[in-house]
């Protein structure tokens, strides 16, 4: 360990979640010396996450029963008059992992293709020098400075890193949601390979989730509220009529909370010798507040960039622009679109969320905004309020 | 602002929307720099378990 952050690296990257992982994978695949600094004892500790991820086969990840507890069809949206939407196939299909052993594996995969790893090592501070950065590291309790050539932040939700670098990605706390959750073991399913999703004041503009997680479920929620804490949701939300009892017998085995930044990506994920990834860079779907899949997407691109501008010998903005546009082209419009439905889907009141699931049909392959808006809007015509920047 | 540790899950969310950079989570500990805090509560805003206090 010692030795490690003695070295001097073309890559750096802090944080071993799915970003850091798959980032640090990309970079040593293509031939950086690379090396992945992460704060915890152990990776993947503490867990902030439902654990749900949609098909991997695109990174060749492939479902393990090492990681995997529940396989997943799709969800149920669920109105507050308890009418059930099902949505089936395609994207909603997935797994409901054990993020413990699951970034662990990762970081696993990574260190395979020759990533050098710092385990309960923090980056602290960080200063530009002479082509690269110097980052200084504190593992037990003793200061590191280790020189590399290019920082990729993928610090998760705290996103300090980048911004000790002067890049702005601190988050408005009106854009995160703050969420609540208990796995519990007990839990009545709607269905083994089904997700849960409801709706209304029970979670204020967010949502409380029910995942089938092996022998046991994560029931969480996540609401953004000025007054009122998640913590205080959530019990509510574990004795709720709507539940009809299914969490009578349920008992938890586990406490997680944390923050989920919806508010779109960050202006700038690239300086000179250094990338944003993941959550730092709020790459996280603003609807669903799924993050895993677009750090490990970002993640990868960063990574492959980071390798070809080491090749090159050239780490400056212009060339690491390159993830930005990269990055952008295949998510941007969607993670806008996203932000567009959320700001709307939190303006609406219970009345008016039954009213849309009262005119969707009951079993949808995907969900066809524009379809359900019309048909709202034919049977309310006072919603259109809500609409009108969608449709214009 | 302080933490109360009792009630802290060490999640980091409020240190996701500490602009002044006053909050680091260490390990299990939220560590709070007073002398960069400058009372805008986002923290105590973010926080799902009520572990901030003024
Ligand atoms: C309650 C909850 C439920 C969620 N459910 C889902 C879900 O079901 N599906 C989904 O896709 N997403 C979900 N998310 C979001 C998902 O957890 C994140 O989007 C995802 O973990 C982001 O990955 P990341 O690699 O960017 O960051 P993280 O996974 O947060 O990893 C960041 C890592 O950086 C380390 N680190 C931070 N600072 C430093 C430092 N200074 N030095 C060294 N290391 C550092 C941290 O210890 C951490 O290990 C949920 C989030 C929450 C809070
Ligand atoms: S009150 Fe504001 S400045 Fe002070 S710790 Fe909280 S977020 Fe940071
Ligand atoms: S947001 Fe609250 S629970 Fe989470 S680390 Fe900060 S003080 Fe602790």
């Amino acid at each position: 360990m010692r030795r490690v952050l003695k070295e001097e690296y073309d890559v750096l990257v802090v944080g071993a979640g799915p970003g850091g992982s798959m980032a640090s994978y990309y970079a040593s695949k293509g031939g950086a010396k690379t090396l992945l600094v992460e704060k915890s004892q152990e990776i993947g500790e503490p867990v902030r996450c439902a654990e749900a991820v949609p098909r991997l086969e695109e990174f060749n990840i492939y479902p393990s029963e090492e990681f995997v507890r529940s396989y997943i069809k799709g969800g149920y949206l669920i109105a507050p008059n308890g009418k059930r939407i099902e949505v089936k196939g395609g994207k909603t299909e997935g797994y409901v992992v054990e993020r413990k052993i699951f970034d662990k594996y990762l970081a696993i995969r990574s260190a395979k293709v020759g990533t050098r790893i710092a385990v309960k090592s923090r980056v602290v501070d960080l200063y530009p020098c002479e082509d690269g950065f110097k980052v200084k590291v504190l593992h037990l309790g003793e200061e590191y400075t280790v020189k590399t050539k290019i920082v990729i932040a993928a610090d998760g939700v705290e996103s300090s890193v980048a911004e000790m670098a002067g890049l702005r990605c601190k988050k408005n706390p009106m854009e995160v949601c703050s969420c609540a959750e208990y796995e519990m073991t007990g839990v009545k399913l709607l269905d083994n390979h089904m997700m849960e999703f409801y709706f209304g004041d029970l979670s204020p503009k967010g949502y409380a989730w029910i995942f089938p997680k092996g022998d046991a479920a994560n029931v969480g929620l996540g609401v953004i509220d000025k007054k009122k804490k998640a913590i205080e949701y959530l019990n509510e939300f574990l004795e709720h009529p709507i539940l009809e009892g299914r969490l009578k017998d349920a008992t938890p085995v586990e406490f997680k909370c944390g923050g989920v930044p919806v508010g779109g990506p960050i202006e700038r994920t690239v300086g000179d010798n250094i990338m944003v990834v993941g959550d730092a860079a709020g790459q996280v779907s603003p609807l669903t507040g799924g993050g895993i899949y677009l750090a490990m997407s970002c993640g990868s691109i960063a990574g492959e960039v980071a390798a070809k501008a080491v090749k090159k010998g050239d780490y400056s903005m212009e060339t690491l622009l390159e993830y930005e546009r990269r990055w952008k082209e295949r998510f941007y419009n969607t993670l806008m679109t996203e932000l567009k439905y959320k700001n709307i889907l939190q303006r609406l009141g219970e009345r008016e969320l039954n009213i849309i699931a009262e005119v969707m049909d009951e079993r949808l392959e995907e969900i066809d905004v524009k379809k359900i808006i019309f048909k709202v809007v034919k049977k309310a015509p006072s919603l259109l309020k809500y609409f009108g920047e969608l449709i214009a | 602002m302080r933490v109360n540790y009792e009630r802290c899950g060490y999640c980091g969310a409020c240190v996701g929307v500490c602009k002044s950079m006053a909050l680091e989570l260490i390990e299990n500990r939220i560590v709070i720099y007073q002398e960069r805090c400058k009372g805008c509560k986002a923290c105590m805003i973010v926080c799902p378990l009520k572990a901030l206090e003024e």
